[in-house]
């Protein structure tokens, strides 16, 4: 690293940034058919017309050539462990199914580490919870004594579940490093946006970076940049979405303030919604209006006002 | 000295806005089971597969490359995703381009796809932006589209009205696309009343949010007579990045266009785009952007689009037919979108194309891009 001219170290935490989707996702006919039996306990797979295969739970195509064709088979609830490993979450095992050719992971319940061997006869233990999809089924425990079963065809199969609900959270921690660390720093400490020199000098870079994207050189000392700007770009946003950070219509903008030479993104608001289209467009002046809250993020900055042109 | 390339077999799905009948897996089976049927081929005839994706957010499967290779019978051959928003399609057929042109297979298999009804559009696409440095007021990549279009109206002349002149060529040919999503036609006084989403953005300035998957044979020249007697050749593909927020960058044009274009023309040969075109598929996917792509890809001067579409050029009639399949105005399977721009503009040089086929059409542009603006591309095909 080249150090950072005219500047100092900040050490802050990483901003925390969670992502909470919603899904709702297509299992497909034969996916969709195995959600649909297993609340009735039944476990429903699928054997292969060409190379006959027998794959459990039901999948739509065959997993050693890409086979479309394929008829429903019930499975029995037997079947032997073919390997298995220890978790925070408990033991974890690799299940085939009686009469099948694909092992499928699951919980192993009613056991301990020690008793489990590779070839241990197993059996479905069924929730009785009311878990739905693959957690239908508890676990499966130990049946040392459990005969060999055998697949059967599927008699009357139940409609395909068409759509799963399903959700993911994701939880990021992101660094900082010096010049963003210092930029937010300064956003929060003293109010003021820095940004650095280009290597031409044509104007400060905003955020600050350590080497300029269209030279690739080093970039130079830093430099405060003005709280005033212009708009170069403008929408009205009327759109509602999920994550959404507050209501419309609000403004969506691209301002490049004065004496800085990249864009900021943020909002232009403190003015009559139903003129927005005449009171802001490309060129029009604009000011930063600083919250009473100090987060260290461009959110500091609550929005962007007009610089009246009788001020300006 | 590279080898020829050519496209010997196009497919795609029939788009929808939810297919509640297939998996992510089973769509993508769809497109790969019509592409290959297209070019005479089985699988077991394909030496390479790429898999082209969206952000995996956008359906919450992580690597489906692994799903994918699965359900089209690819196991164990060599396979790569290549994932790049928009363009993703484009980009993929560069990479399966590049192995053949290497010399390193004679045929590539390349599919694309994405079921956006599976999750959260918009939020999804917003986490493109730096999470310390826009993402909080991120919309998509609609407010930004819009906001660079508001500054076009005034610097390139690209007004609400031509915008929607767009929107109703786009869905009118659309209506003659087997494959299309949305079927209706709309007059101009219909897009410039309806709903603003991101003013200027409207409703019908907007593509609708599809599942769909498209795929694409590519192979040698020694290889491409199995398939068919009229490959659609190859003459040049690149797909362009640039700096997001580099100094001094106006936005008003798209530079990576630019460059992709001027070396790629440089390439096939392309000195008259508007004359030496037969048509040309690009991927809008707001109206806002088909105008300013029509000055980037030399059809017009900068300045010219609103004078261009109103002229009727752009039409199926006139002399340089943009979107004869309707664009993304028809559908937009958005990892899928680019794929389906080179499938129509590939179909049409080989003298199928599903909907409206150009007459006697010889040479075809198709371009594509990802992220906002900073990645964008083009292909020239020619019979």
């Amino acid at each position: 690293m080249s150090g950072i001219p005219d500047t100092y170290p900040i050490d802050m935490a990483p901003l925390k940034s969670d992502l909470k989707m919603p899904y709702t996702l297509t299992p497909g006919r034969a996916a969709g058919t195995f959600l649909a039996e297993i609340v009735s306990r039944r476990i429903v797979g699928t054997s292969f017309t060409k190379s006959g295969t027998v794959v459990v739970p039901a999948q739509d195509f065959c997993p050693s050539n890409g086979d479309a064709e394929f008829e429903f088979i019930e499975a029995p609830e037997t079947g032997v462990l073919t390997a298995f490993t220890e978790t925070e979450a408990g033991l974890i095992g690799l299940i085939r199914i009686d009469g099948t050719d694909v092992d499928f992971p699951h919980r192993i319940v009613g056991a301990g580490y020690a008793d489990l061997s590779v070839g241990l006869r197993v059996q479905a233990v069924w929730s009785d919870n009311g878990a739905v999809g693959i957690l239908a089924i508890a676990g499966f425990r130990p049946a040392p004594e459990a005969p060999i079963g055998a697949i059967k065809p599927l008699a009357n199969p139940a409609k395909p579940l068409e759509v799963v609900p399903y959700e993911m959270t994701l939880h990021y921690e992101h660094a900082f490093g010096p010049y963003y660390g210092r930029l937010f720093d300064e956003i929060k400490t003293n109010r003021r946006i820095m940004g650095v020199r280009s290597p031409s000098g044509d104007g400060a870079m905003i955020p600050p970076r350590e080497i300029c994207d269209i030279t690739h050189k080093p970039t130079g000392t830093w430099v405060e940049v003005a709280q005033t700007g212009t708009v170069r770009a403008m929408s009205i946003i009327y759109l509602e979405f999920l994550g959404q950070k507050q209501p419309p219509p609000y403004i969506y903008a691209e301002i490049m303030l004065d004496g800085a030479s990249t864009r900021l993104i943020h909002n232009v608001a403190g003015l009559d919604m139903s003129r927005a289209k005449e009171l802001v467009k490309p060129g029009t002046r604009v000011r930063a209006v600083w919250r009473e809250t100090r987060t260290g993020s461009l959110d500091d900055i609550s929005h962007f006002e007009i610089i009246d042109a009788k001020d300006s | 000295m590279s080898r020829h390339v050519g496209i010997v077999g196009v497919g795609q799905t029939h788009h929808a806005r939810r297919r509640t009948d297939v998996s992510q897996a089973g769509l993508v089976r769809e497109a790969v089971d019509r592409a290959l049927s297209d070019a005479k081929l089985t699988i077991e005839d394909i030496d390479s597969v790429i898999v082209a994706t969206g952000p995996v957010l956008f359906a919450a499967v992580n690597q489906p490359e692994k799903w994918v290779v699965d359900a089209i019978g690819a196991q164990l051959k060599p396979v790569v995703r290549v994932t790049s928003g928009g363009g993703t399609g484009l980009a993929g057929t560069l990479a399966g381009y590049y192995q053949i042109a290497g010399g390193l297979v004679d045929r590539v298999l390349i599919v694309a796809y994405d079921k956006l009804s599976e999750g959260a559009l918009q939020y999804s696409i917003s986490t493109l932006y730096d999470p310390f440095w826009g993402r909080e007021f991120a919309v998509g990549i609609m407010g930004f589209s819009a906001a660079y279009w508001r500054a076009r109206m005034d610097t390139l002349g690209h007004t609400e009205e031509a915008a929607a002149m767009v929107a109703v060529k786009n869905r009118h040919n659309a209506m003659n696309n087997p494959y299309a999503h949305v079927k209706k036609e709309v007059t101009v006084d219909d897009v410039l009343k309806s709903k603003p989403l991101a003013w200027p953005i409207k409703l019908l300035d907007v593509p609708p949010i599809s599942d769909g998957a498209a795929a694409v044979v590519l192979s040698s020249e020694r290889m491409a007579a199995k398939s068919t007697d009229r490959p659609a050749w190859i003459h040049g593909i690149g797909y362009f990045c640039e700096a997001d927020n580099a100094p001094s960058r106006s936005l008003l044009v798209s530079e990576p266009l630019a460059i992709a274009v001027r070396r790629i023309y440089r390439t096939a040969g392309i000195t008259n785009p508007r004359r030496q075109f037969d048509l040309v598929e690009l991927q809008e996917p707001y109206t806002c952007f088909e105008l300013s792509y029509y000055e980037s890809l030399g059809l017009c001067a900068p300045g010219e689009a609103a004078e261009l579409i109103r002229s009727g050029a752009t039409q199926l009639d006139g002399d340089i037919p943009v979107n004869p399949s309707g664009g993304c105005a028809g559908a937009n399977p958005i990892g899928a979108a680019g794929l389906i721009r080179v499938v129509e503009a590939a179909a049409q040089v080989m003298g199928k194309a599903a909907g409206n086929q150009i007459p006697n059409a010889k040479l075809a542009l198709a371009q594509a891009g990802g992220g906002w603006a900073n990645l964008r591309g083009v292909a020239v095909l020619s019979a």
